[in-house]
């Protein structure tokens, strides 16, 4: 009995969370017309999702914030593994050093995005999803490197020490043994650097124009003089959770598979 | 094959924290060398020296003729065996093993035919494609010997291999260990905190404390002739019952005298403990020369049962001396021994085998053989 009610109680909580998500998704499938109806499903229709590809170039925007949000990790962390990895070991700039990746990330984003928008302009880097890719590479730098570090300073050390009596250099012991053994955190990393890019609004409206708007831009175009097309908007915004719902399984797999499970003891 | 030799070797880790003083110590060409102390004495940090895991901070340390103090552990041709046991967990048993030959450049037939051979003796041949995750506890620890093994280094350095497995089967490694010692004849340093250990593998054991070296000898050598209390109490278990005492008399007659127990020497003690005369001591006493019989020279006390515990082979009696039960002593008594708790019973104390320490410095009263 008392499972039946413990049941029932996460059953409704999780209605509670996933009403609003449950709601854009059904908001999507209904024509424009009915969108604001009570009644659960009055129609099913794929116009929306049609239509925002069709006549918005959607397609175009989430091909950008693909690039832009990969592009990122990928630049971001063969800096960050190494760095994170220094500051886990070794006594690299010490407590100051580490406090100073932790202050980039208390500076709130809108400080940056003048100096910024001048660096770009200047530089004519503005309007150019590479230009894009550069900052969020910067924005996720200092955060990989504070995850990272925490996942280095969970790999045991006799790993490296047995690698090197084993002949690795300190460099090919990082590369050969703890790169592999922290695989599963990195991956996480990634997963959570990406989801930063993804989501990341400011800086694209600031920096981007028509031709590089990614999915978050293209959302807020989507209101209108004519008002907010919420349907259209449902579809964009459920289309945007997708890839983030596919990275926190991801994520999810591998943070509790652990990270050098069997190496000791 | 190779001798390891530290000349005034010392690990500062700044701010005041020492982790090894100043140590001198010759390991010989194929020994068996014990590192043993209590936690934090810098055992390990020895070991981790001699690998290169851990600068050195003042000294030199030489691995058979070279001169490899400021040498990668690369450079070193050690093999580590950690407690931990640090396989590679993303690697089968026979990449673990294989590493270090890969690493070396070795072709890959002669790498397999190592493993193959090291597989052979520790008994891995059906693990070889397994994880270390799918390995019991036991068997990694196979692995991980596996791997020092079959780089066939100069020296092997283990840092408490057998402590993180069972009874049993700790045991049986131990037995192996000195089998495979035997076999490979190759230098090896052995860091533990188990005296069993100490006493059974060793060819010598090197005591240490607080980053001291304390004493170096043969195992039994040591246990006749402990260099001060801290030794004479860490090589053994049950400990080595001390008592503080006082030596009179002269050369003629030499009265040991403590507020409950009280003899005149031995004569032939007299020559070793003359330096004594007059001075507060410790008289020492291990539980095996305590016995329930009397014996010819022992020494009779009464004292009350405290508590016993019973090892089927042996039972280890705990005596109170006084009526406050404050001064203990242990005794290990022989298997027929039986009594009831708070029994007073008269005992004999073989002081034919006491040891003497000065109660200042701790420091032992050389002793000579036992006899």
């Amino acid at each position: 009995m008392l499972r039946v009610l413990s049941h029932l109680g996460l059953c409704l909580a999780c209605l509670i969370v996933l009403l609003p998500i449950l709601w854009v998704l059904r908001t999507s499938l209904v024509p424009e017309s009915l969108s604001y109806s009570t009644s659960i499903l009055p129609a099913v229709t794929f116009e929306n999702y049609a239509s925002l590809f069709a006549d918005n170039r959607f397609g175009t925007n989430y091909m950008n914030s693909i690039i832009v949000a990969a592009g990122s990790v990928i630049l971001a962390m063969p800096l960050a593994a190494p760095t994170g990895y220094a500051f886990a070991r070794f006594r690299t700039s010490g407590r100051a050093g580490r406090f100073a990746v932790l202050a980039t990330q208390m500076l709130p984003p809108v400080a940056l995005a003048l100096p910024i928008f001048m660096l770009y302009r200047s530089l004519g880097l503005t309007n150019s999803l590479f230009g894009l890719t550069l900052v969020y590479t910067a924005i996720n730098l200092p955060f990989l490197t504070w995850i990272l570090m925490g996942f280095f300073e969970a790999v045991p050390r006799d790993l490296e020490g047995a690698a090197m009596t084993d002949g690795a250099t300190a460099f090919g012991a990082f590369v050969r043994v703890v790169l592999p053994v922290a695989a599963p955190g990195i991956a996480a990393a990634a997963v959570l650097g990406f989801i930063i890019s993804w989501n990341e609004f400011l800086f694209a409206l600031i920096l981007g124009g028509p031709r590089t708007a990614t999915v978050p831009v293209a959302l807020a175009a989507l209101q209108t003089s004519n008002g907010v097309e919420i349907s259209k908007v449902s579809a964009g915004v459920s289309l945007a959770i997708l890839p983030l719902m596919l990275a926190s399984r991801f994520i999810q797999k591998y943070l509790v598979q652990g990270l050098s499970f069997g190496s000791v003891k | 094959m190779a001798s390891i030799t530290l000349e005034n070797v010392s690990k500062d880790y700044g701010s005041g924290v020492v982790g090894v003083r100043d140590m001198n110590l010759t390991i010989e060409d194929g020994e068996f060398m014990i590192f043993l102390g209590p936690s934090g004495c810098g055992k390990s940090t020895t070991l981790r020296m001699i690998a290169g895991l851990e600068d050195i901070s003042t000294g030199r340390l030489r691995i058979g003729e070279r001169d490899v103090t400021r040498a990668a552990p690369r450079e070193r041709n050690v093999a580590v065996v950690f407690q931990s046991y640090a396989l590679y967990p993303h690697m089968s048993v026979r990449q673990n093993m294989e590493f270090g030959l890969k690493m070396r450049g070795m072709a890959p037939a002669d790498r397999a035919a190592r493993i193959e051979a090291a597989a052979d003796i520790l008994g891995l041949q059906p693990y070889l494609n397994r994880r270390p995750a799918a390995l019991s506890g036991g068997q990694r620890q196979r692995v991980a010997l596996g791997r020092a093994m079959v780089r066939e280094p100069d020296v092997f350095l283990m840092d408490e291999p057998l402590s993180n497995l069972d009874a049993k089967l700790r045991a049986e490694m131990r037995l192996e260990l000195i089998k495979l010692h035997r076999r490979l004849g190759r230098t090896t340093v052995f860091v533990t905190h188990d005296q069993v250990e100490a006493m059974t593998m060793g060819d010598r054991i090197c005591i240490m404390r607080d980053g001291n070296l304390v004493q170096v000898g043969k195992p039994l050598e040591v246990y006749a002739n402990p260099v001060d209390t801290f030794v004479a109490q860490f090589l053994a278990s049950p400990q080595m019952n001390l008592v503080e005492a006082r030596l009179n008399g002269n050369a003629g007659a030499i009265e040991l005298t403590s507020d409950i127990l009280s003899f005149t020497l031995p004569r032939f003690l007299h020559a070793a403990f003359a330096k004594a005369l007059g001075r507060a001591v410790i008289f020492g006493l291990r539980p095996e020369d305590i016995h329930a019989e009397p014996r010819p020279g022992a020494v009779p006390f009464e004292a009350s049962v405290v508590a016993i515990e019973a090892l089927g082979m042996e039972n280890i009696a705990i005596l109170a001396l006084d009526q406050s039960g404050k001064r203990e002593l242990s005794a290990r008594l022989g298997r027929d021994f039986s009594a009831s708790i708070g029994d007073r019973l008269t005992f004999y104390a073989d002081v034919a085998r006491m040891h003497l320490f000065d109660a200042e410095t701790t420091r032992a009263f050389p002793r000579g053989r036992m006899e």
